[in-house]
């Protein structure tokens, strides 16, 4: 008899299962490709074992989408104000639980080579990975497979969950639809981020990302902002915790902070970008990727490896200079971080740093790295044991007092480096300086 | 308008906002923000969506959240409504570099802290929602009772009479707008 349940060993969540029907999107083009993209880019030049691949990650996102939806449509835990919401769809919940699973899969499919590494400068305006996402998952390959299943899915739905309201703004989403995008995409619980944080922590070799997510998936319900008794405020409704799974959300929003501080936005993490990124332009048509399907099909950190390897051996080679950084770790060094200090005279420092050193020194041996954390602050619905809505900041003292992480660092080449140094403690108080006030 | 500009008329707005008594959560700026720049005409450059209480920006979440990393608002947490922005020294330092902009949008900037400073979150939603609604003529037929239907449609937890409302009161409110 043939298999309709195939299962997957995984260190994170032990086996991830799929039947057939997603097991046809695991094996297609797009998907397989994830096998050559790294999760964290160059980061295994930093932790050596952080060599984990988008193509795990977004089976375990899969995985951890199916357990959320199976825990915030159980019977059990559908409250009465929001049962209006489910009733309607009661029939139709398998439907969607398969449209989830499917979008979880291919929330990733977009990616460049060495993933985030830059993609605002690396790709033509108005596009992000996001969008070649949206595209393949539009394409004739990916709606051949969605026609086929069964219940055939459509395209549109998809793209939604996999999205979310922030990239697929052209769309309209139901309430319904906006739950479920935020199951996948959510800035509070959203199971990416649940599932990278858990998969980088483990392959970096730290401790700092894991948490209680078992306890943190079972207490997730689907709440009204506000209780619809309260005339103030809105029932709109929105992915929130009961109580009890309080103290784990606290544990994940920690953890990402401090992933973010020790892993992501390491200093030489992110110079190591900063040089791929410069290699890239060098090498590509036009300094910028194709944005055509079968183009991004092509194209791995396999052959990027492969270019950066040759270039670094051959002077004559395009991005000769930018690939010996990398490859031979001839890195620029960080010359300059923020400081609270200097903050508060100019939230602008780091650019100010920058200028100051590149008309001194020249531009060619200075980087300027200035990134700030996104999404809001984790104000999300607690339901209360006395059946009270409130929200997420009024419960918890601990997330009101996780720092958004931000860095505004600036990496000198080698060579310049102590002169630039020196340059720059001589003339701080001059360059480190309140804006000027407007005439 | 530059990023640092836009800073000093944020945290104005914010300040504003707080002073007509507003609680001042991350809806309030929000919404505020919407009616500053798609009523007022006040370039702040934010791409608005229909999506958690009404128009929301990505953008403009973002932003806060980056004002937040510089130091320029932090958040207060309050009861029962959850956290408020409020201007640190610092923010009001660069509002003080920036008089020429805020004398520019004193006017608008005091007109949405009036209309909306005293607005629960949920007359803020529903406020909003009618705005985005009604400069968008494609949803509608131009009626009170068109509009009132498609923000009904739109957010299914607003009945079709406080839809109606709503629609009333921002009719109301930009016949007083300022010039």
């Amino acid at each position: 008899m043939t298999k309709s349940i195939h299962e997957i060993r995984d260190p994170i969540h032990v086996f991830i299962r799929l039947n057939s029907q997603e097991r046809r999107v695991v094996n297609s083009r797009p998907f397989q490709r994830l096998r050559h993209i790294h999760q964290l880019a160059l980061t295994y030049l930093v932790y050596p074992s952080a060599t984990h691949r988008r193509f795990e990650h977004s089976l375990g996102v899969m995985e951890l989408a199916g357990r959320v939806f199976d825990v915030i449509t159980s019977q059990h835990n559908v409250s009465n104000d929001i049962r209006s919401l489910i009733e309607p769809i009661q029939g139709e919940l398998p439907y969607w639980r398969t449209v989830l699973r499917m979008a979880a899969l291919c929330h990733d499919l977009g990616h460049l080579p060495f993933s985030h590494a830059a993609e605002k400068e690396l790709l033509r305006e108005g596009w992000n990975h996001e969008r070649i996402t949206r595209s393949i998952i539009e394409s004739d390959e990916m709606a051949a497979i969605w026609s086929q299943m069964i219940p055939p899915l459509a395209t549109t739905h998809i793209v939604k969950l996999a999205l979310g309201k922030k990239e697929a703004k052209d769309l309209e989403f139901s309430n319904w639809e906006a739950i479920l995008s935020e199951i996948i995409t959510g800035d509070a619980f959203g199971v990416d981020r649940i599932d990278y944080l858990l998969r980088d922590s483990h392959h970096a070799g730290v401790s700092y990302g894991k948490f209680d997510h078992y306890r943190l998936i079972d207490t997730l319900r689907i709440l009204p902002s506000s209780r619809p008794s309260d005339e103030t405020g809105s029932s709109e409704p929105a992915l929130g915790v009961q109580e009890g799974g309080l103290h784990s959300a606290e544990a994940m929003l920690l953890a990402r902070y401090f992933m973010f501080s020790q892993v992501y936005f390491h200093r030489v993490r992110r110079i190591y970008d900063i040089h791929l990124k410069d290699f890239l332009k060098e090498r590509l048509d036009g300094g910028s990727f194709s944005t055509q399907i079968e183009d991004h099909l092509r194209l791995t950190d396999n052959e990027v490896t492969a270019a950066l390897l040759e270039a670094a051996r051959r002077a004559d080679e395009p991005g000769h200079l930018h690939a010996d950084r990398i490859v031979n770790r001839r890195h620029f060094r960080l010359l300059y971080e923020r400081n609270p200090d200097d903050v508060k005279k100019n939230p602008n420092a780091g650019k100010s740093v920058f200028d100051a050193l590149c008309a001194n020194f020249g531009e060619e041996h200075f980087r300027h790295d200035r990134f700030s954390q996104t999404g809001g602050a984790p104000d999300f619905p607690v339901e209360l044991r006395n059946g009270e809505i409130v929200s997420s900041f009024v419960k918890s003292e601990t997330l009101n007092r996780i720092p958004v992480v931000s860095i505004d660092n600036l990496f000198a080449e080698r060579s310049i480096y102590e002169e630039a140094q020196r340059w720059f403690e001589d003339n701080r108080n001059d360059i480190v300086r309140p804006p000027e006030k407007e005439n | 308008m530059d990023r640092i500009k836009r800073v000093a008329v944020i945290s104005n707005l914010a300040d504003r906002l707080r002073k007509e008594g507003s609680w001042c959560g991350e809806t309030h700026v929000q919404k505020a923000g919407y009616f500053l720049q798609a009523l007022l005409d006040v370039p702040l450059g934010f791409d608005f969506v229909m999506y958690k209480h009404g128009p929301f920006s990505f953008d403009l979440r973002d932003e806060l959240t980056s004002l937040r990393a510089d130091g320029l608002l932090e958040l207060q947490a309050r009861t029962p409504y959850g956290p408020s922005y409020v201007t640190t020294e610092l923010g009001k330092e660069i509002q003080g570099m920036f008089p020429r902009t805020l004398a520019e949008y004193e006017n608008k900037l005091e007109f949405v802290a009036d209309r909306l400073g005293r607005l629960t979150v949920l007359e803020l939603e529903k406020l909003a929602t009618a705005l985005f609604v009604t400069l968008d003529r494609e949803r509608h037929d131009g009626t009170e009772e068109g509009r009132a239907g498609e923000l009904h449609r739109l957010k299914k937890h607003i009945s079709e009479l406080g839809a109606l409302e709503a629609v009333r009161r921002l009719d109301r409110m930009v016949e007083e707008l300022p010039a």
